[in-house]
């Protein structure tokens, strides 16, 4: 069935470039690794792809900022007492709002809610993608036929509408409720592809041979199979990082997150309500939508040269061996 | 035939599951349509008008949930959509007619030249491979696609019709003009629409271009390639007709079902630019707690996606004599 | 008004009565609008004006006969963020009223908010209370005909009140909750009787209820949803074109006032969000607006000498106090302690740009409603911006200031509130900001829950919440503000939806100051009865008012004349106010 709903760009919330068609070349080529080889192989790309560098360094110096705005920021992100309106200065490097915050400290303190939007809502989407993508995998069956529709139903469902008619009935709560909604709509992508993967593991030799050892089923999927797919995780972890950053912020934009947060997208919220290109205070807006984008493009980066060391095809120039493709529908049952 | 079959469930299954969290949603939520309403008058009105106005909209009934279930899922595949509380006495149906058409017309076209543009750009990348060409635009747009479209159209807005008054900054149309088959009138449309078109196609073109790229790698590597090489056919041929239709063919899925998500419209972008299409009558249904438009809107963007992956599958069995054995 | 709003102008309700179509009724005398004409080709030509006997119109302007001669010319172009249109024009429908409710439709008497309820006679030429002010009689005009040609007549006016009767959900203001019947007496009076006297319902009656014509609304099969898309009405204008995007009325040429209106033709475009509808304003395209405009000086002020604004107040924002639901708010030290402690200058200034004005404890609002204000009294009770005072009148209350400066109940539990507030009313939402921050300084804790529209609603309605961000309605004197924040019988018990008094204030004495009310037409006894209402609120703090929420109004003096100014004001200025709307366009002429 469908394969990797390549989010087609019409529909919001570009999810994940990530992975696309390559994910069956990927898990062929993950097959053949032993646990640890793929986290090994990550660290190396980190080192050896100018991109993933680029975004790693990106991600590093938010993540610092998330932890001590307190120390970067010169001021408070809320307190309205400066003059409104002003232009950036030594004193207000980005100027401040209409109502007198100084935008450089709401962009500060913003970093900590918007990475961990991000990371948090990418977690438990992963999480929910291991279990339910590994579970149909080895238990197959009816089993796998309820999950598999479920999570392809999932996959179909235009995940921002879904998101914004989900996050308008429950009414702005808040940070927790945007992680709830995009942990709802985002888990299917990620349970689709390790799904596929665990198929395709399930008579590999060494999991035969745990089996023969007599061991239990769930230490063959924890000690046995899910080592082998680390770098799959991982590749989704990351895909699910950026859609949530995205969808997060396009969220908090049209007013449905709680805007009272200090966030990025809280940000965008109140410039926007202000007209803030309008009047004369551009950076209002551009800064934190800056932020998103690097934040997002940081994550993407991540993902892409991640895709090029976990899928050999790619990286090589002269392929040493043919690659049969095929996309889309390859439905294993 | 098998396939075909249990395409067709998996359409109605999950046809059923959009139609069902539909169901539930609404009903998940405190207050109605018409206490929302009562609200907008500021508590003036009587008890007894509140009641008049629960009929008037067709909230207020006693059945039993079960029996609502059953007479909802008559009334949204029948067409029987009922009335819009934000354009009230307007129907539901007169309100998506009027929004589907600038959202078809403007992420309709988009999504095709999107598709265009990132496919050839990565037939010509893969084949240059770590050319200048290749070394520059698929990373520049596989990063601008992990930008918020908002953001890119904020920053088109502030370029074209802030800074230098070149674009109009929002809208479908220019206030006032009467919609006619007159060169103004189109013109008019078309200048509407060419900030929003380019903000899509910006951030939607990466998908594209790295879909086909990593398709153009694979398919390079195959015999029939190599067989064209050896027999010394001309470059351009190799690369659009032996390789670059090969790897077409699975991209053409992906472009079936963005086609599909054309309905749900760019949401964002139709925000910040005020297009009227269907993405921001959501937006304003959502936001004027419009319950019967908002169920409708999903309902229908649900139902599109589903058609073209539908449609897709046929195409693909057809097509894809593989499909047919398993 | 609500300032900004999200998408274009749908949340955008408020202050303004009508931001968005639904929210029509929002505000004050801001709803429904009604106007209606139809446009047949076959009446519009013909005839230039007929002046039949019709101009008795005590009107303001009357029309000279060189006015008469030169006829009406030119286009008028309205620029407002709405959303699109739904080309229906019914004026009992919150989405089209304010289209059509003035224009198009008109009423028996217009009442302006802006000078103490002073009527002018439209449709109906006088009024006479009578039988201890349970009985009104309207004494109908003659020679105004409908726009299609047959005469309007009493029948109409008492079609149109037993209509209300019929269908509840098209009587807005509870009028049939006093009224007990409407008749025809001879052939031009319409006798309405109360069940009891009903004074201030004068206002709903005769200026917010616009009165149809039987011969087409007696066929339609349900008023309710009936779209009405060409209006016949008795008003200056017709709809000649409309599409989503656009609404364009033209001059009814057989109106009956003579020599009105003066201006031709008014189109009214859909915008979609407030850019490009600022950006139309400011470039000359229009001439009137109600929006918000971030920056007034450079987008509108500055941009030509004959570019003007007035936003004059028409109602309270306060902080309704729910003193049923949490015991130390029913304290009144705390109530007070409060209302010192709100920098009310510095949260109009900041959270409402300046552009709306702070309230006063006593809660009329000002300057709109200056003659009623009882000055001395409330310069007598304070109530000036003062925190020390603040904390002091909490130490004296036996309350404790912790070692973090947050003062504890003598029971130990901390002053932590939660106010309730509309997340799309984003100037709310700002306001809250500072006020949390002014709140903290002396000891309160002062939390936000931004909820979305019914879930607000909902909440505020049935009582569940300890403070919340509120307006009430307002009318043509502060009684109505005063009846809906206070009237004990409009209240509901916790759990029950109230109709008004949304923090249950229960006080006998206050019922029958406003039951008493009611039943005078004498304004010395009405202003002292006003005045013991201020008491009530200076003591009594049920509501803490904080800012006194405006009506929007963008206009240009460039090329037109005759807008309602501080200096004349006739009526509401902005164009959603209805019917107000059809008053400004038949004063306006060009220069």
């Amino acid at each position: 069935m469908l394969t990797a709903p390549h989010d087609p760009p019409g529909a919001k919330a570009p999810r994940a470039v990530v992975s696309l068609s390559s994910t069956e070349l990927r898990g062929r080529a993950i097959t053949r690794k032993r646990r640890g080889r793929a986290l090994t192989s990550f660290g190396r790309t980190l080192v050896g792809s100018k991109k993933a560098l680029a975004g790693a360094t990106i991600l590093f110096i938010m993540v610092v900022v998330a932890i001590i705005p307190n120390v970067l920021a010169p001021y408070s992100p809320s307190a309205e007492v400066f003059p409104p309106g002003l232009g950036p200065s030594g004193a207000h490097l980005l100027g401040t709002t209409s109502y007198g915050q100084d935008i450089f400290s709401q962009l500060i303190w913003g970093t900590r809610v918007s990475l961990v939007i991000a990371v948090v809502a990418g977690l438990i989407s992963t999480f929910l993608s291991v279990i339910i993508g590994v579970s149909a995998a080895y238990l197959g069956g009816v089993l796998d036929g309820i999950l598999s529709l479920l999570t392809d139903s999932f996959l179909v469902i235009p995940a921002f509408p879904l998101v914004v008619v989900i996050a308008a009935y429950s009414n702005g709560g808040g940070t927790p409720i945007i992680i709830a909604v995009l942990v709802v709509t985002g888990w299917s992508f990620g349970a689709r592809q390790l799904r596929a993967q665990g198929l395709s593991l399930r008579n590999r030799d060494f999991l035969a041979a745990a089996q023969l050892r007599g061991e239990r089923r769930l230490r063959i999927i924890v000690f046995e199979m899910l080592p082998s797919m680390t770098s799959l995780i991982v590749a989704n972890f990351l895909g699910a990082a950026v859609y949530s950053v995205l969808t997060a912020a396009g969220l908090e934009f049209i007013g449905l997150g709680n805007v009272n947060t200090e966030s990025w997208g809280t940000m965008l919220y109140w410039a926007q309500n202000n007209q803030a290109l309008t009047a004369g205070i551009p950076l209002w807006a551009l800064a934190p939508g800056l932020a998103i984008a690097l934040l997002g493009g940081a994550f993407a980066l991540l993902n892409y040269a991640f895709d090029e060391v976990s899928n050999p095809a790619l990286r090589h120039v002269v392929l040493t061996r043919p690659h049969r493709h095929r996309i889309g529908r390859q439905r294993a049952s | 035939m098998q396939y075909l079959l249990r395409r067709l469930g998996f359409f109605v299954a999950t046809l059923w599951v959009a139609l069902t969290i539909n169901f539930v949603l609404p009903r998940l939520m405190p207050g109605n349509p018409a206490e929302a309403m009562m609200a907008r008058f500021h508590g003036k009105l009587s008890g007894q008008a509140l009641s008049a106005m629960e009929v008037a909209f067709g909230v207020k009934t006693r059945s039993s949930p079960v029996a609502q279930y059953f007479s909802y899922l008559g009334d949204s595949l029948t067409g029987h959509w009922g009335t819009s509380i934000t354009f009230f006495p307007s129907s539901v149906r007169s309100v998506v007619d009027g929004a589907l058409p600038w959202t078809l017309g403007l992420v309709g076209i988009t999504t095709i030249i999107a598709f265009v543009i990132g496919t050839l750009i990565g037939i010509v990348g893969a084949w240059h491979r770590g050319g200048w060409l290749d070394g520059i635009l698929p990373p520049v747009f596989i990063i601008l696609s992990a930008f918020p479209y908002f953001f890119i159209g904020m920053l088109a807005i502030l370029a074209f019709s802030i800074k230098v008054h070149l674009l109009p900054q929002g809208g479908g149309i220019t206030n006032g003009a009467m919609p006619s088959l007159s060169w103004n009138f189109i013109g008019d449309v078309l200048a509407h629409s060419v900030l929003p078109g380019v903000t899509i196609v910006v951030t939607s073109i990466g998908g594209w271009i790295l879909t086909m790229r990593n398709n153009m790698i694979t398919t390079l590597s195959e015999e029939h390639v190599r067989m064209a090489r050896a027999k010394g056919l001309s470059s351009w041929r190799i690369m659009l007709d032996y390789a670059g239709r090969n790897a077409l063919l699975p991209n053409l899925t992906g472009f079936g079902m963005a086609l599909g998500f054309v309905v749900s419209g760019a949401i964002l972008v139709e925000y910040v630019f005020s297009y009227p299409g269907v993405g921001y009558t959501l937006l304003q249904a959502v936001l004027n707690e419009d319950y019967p438009l908002m169920q409708v809107l999903f309902l229908l963007i649900t139902v599109a996606v589903l058609v073209a992956v539908l449609l897709v599958d046929i195409i693909t069995l057809v097509l894809d004599p593989r499909t047919r054995g398993t | 008004m609500k300032i900004n709003r999200l998408i274009g102008a749908a949340l955008v309700t408020g202050v303004i009565a009508v931001a968005s179509p639904m929210l029509a009724g929002a505000s004050g005398s801001a709803h429904r609008a009604t106007d209606a004409h139809r446009a047949t080709d076959a009446h519009r030509a013909t005839d230039a004006h007929r002046a039949t006997d019709a101009h008795r119109a005590t009107d303001a302007h009357r029309a000279t006969d060189a006015h008469r001669a030169s006829g009406p010319k030119g286009t008028l172009t309205i620029s407002n963020a709405e959303f699109l249109w739904t080309c229906g024009f019914s004026p009992y429908n919150a989405s089209s009223a304010l289209l059509a409710f003035g224009p198009t439709y008109q009423s028996l008497m217009f009442i302006n908010t802006m000078q103490n309820g002073k009527v002018t006679p439209w449709l109906a030429t006088s009024y006479a209370w009578s039988n201890q002010n349970k009985t009104l009689t309207f004494t109908i005009r003659n020679g105004v005909r409908w726009n299609d040609g047959t005469p309007f007549t009493a029948a109409d006016v008492v079609f149109t009140f037993n209509l209300l009767k019929k269908y509840p959900a098209l009587d807005f203001n509870s009028i049939w909750t006093v009224l007990s019947s409407v008749a025809r007496l001879g052939r031009n009076k319409v006798v309405m009787t109360f069940k009891s006297p009903s004074v201030p319902y004068f206002y709903y009656i005769a200026d917010q209820v616009p009165i149809l014509p039987q011969h087409v609304w007696s066929k339609v099969s349900n008023p309710v949803t009936f779209k009405d898309t060409s209006p016949v009405g008795t008003g200056p204008y017709l709809v000649k074109n409309c599409t989503p995007h656009n609404v364009e009325y033209v001059a009814n040429s057989k109106y009956w006032q003579p020599g009105l209106p003066k201006i031709k033709t008014i189109e009214y475009p859909a915008f979609t969000s407030n850019p490009p509808a600022n950006t139309l304003l400011s470039t000359g395209g229009a001439q009137w607006g109600f929006q918000f405009m971030p920056n007034l000086k450079a987008e509108w002020t500055s941009k030509n000498p004959g570019n003007k604004y007035w936003f004059p107040p028409v109602v309270n924002v306060s902080v309704f106090v729910n003193q049923k639901k949490d015991p130390v708010l029913a304290n009144v030290a705390v109530r007070k302690a409060i209302s010192y402690a709100i920098d009310r200058a510095r949260v109009a200034a900041i959270g409402e740009y300046g552009y709306e004005l702070p309230a006063n404890q006593a809660g009329v609002v000002t300057p709109t409603f200056n003659s009623w204000l009882d000055k001395t009294q409330l310069a007598k009770a304070g109530y000036r911006y003062d925190p020390a005072k603040a904390v002091q009148i909490l130490k004296r209350a036996g309350f404790k200031r912790g070692s973090t400066g947050r003062f504890k109940t003598p029971q130990g539990k901390p002053l932590a509130f939660t106010i309730i507030s509309q997340s799309a009313y984003t100037d709310w939402v700002a306001d809250l900001q500072v006020m949390s921050q002014e709140l903290s300084k002396v000891g309160i804790q002062l939390t936000a829950d931004n909820l979305a529209g019914s879930a607000y609603e909902s909440d505020l309605f049935t009582g569940n919440y300890q403070l919340a961000l509120a307006e009430e309605t307002g009318g043509p004197t502060p009684y109505y503000e005063y009846r809906q924040m206070l009237y004990g019988p409009a209240s509901a018990p916790i759990g029950k939806a109230a109709a008004t008094n949304w923090e249950r204030y229960q006080s006998t004495a206050t019922d029958n100051l406003l039951k008493r009310y009611a039943t005078t037409t004498s304004t010395s006894i009405q202003h002292s009865i006003i005045d013991k209402l201020q008491e009530v609120l200076l003591k009594d703090l049920p509501v803490i008012p904080v800012i006194e929420q405006a009506d929007w109004d963008e206009y240009s003096t460039t090329s037109l004349t005759g807008w309602p100014t501080p200096r004349n004001p006739y009526a509401q200025p902005a164009p959603q106010v209805v019917p107000d709307f059809g008053i400004v366009l038949l004063h306006l002429r060009w220069k």
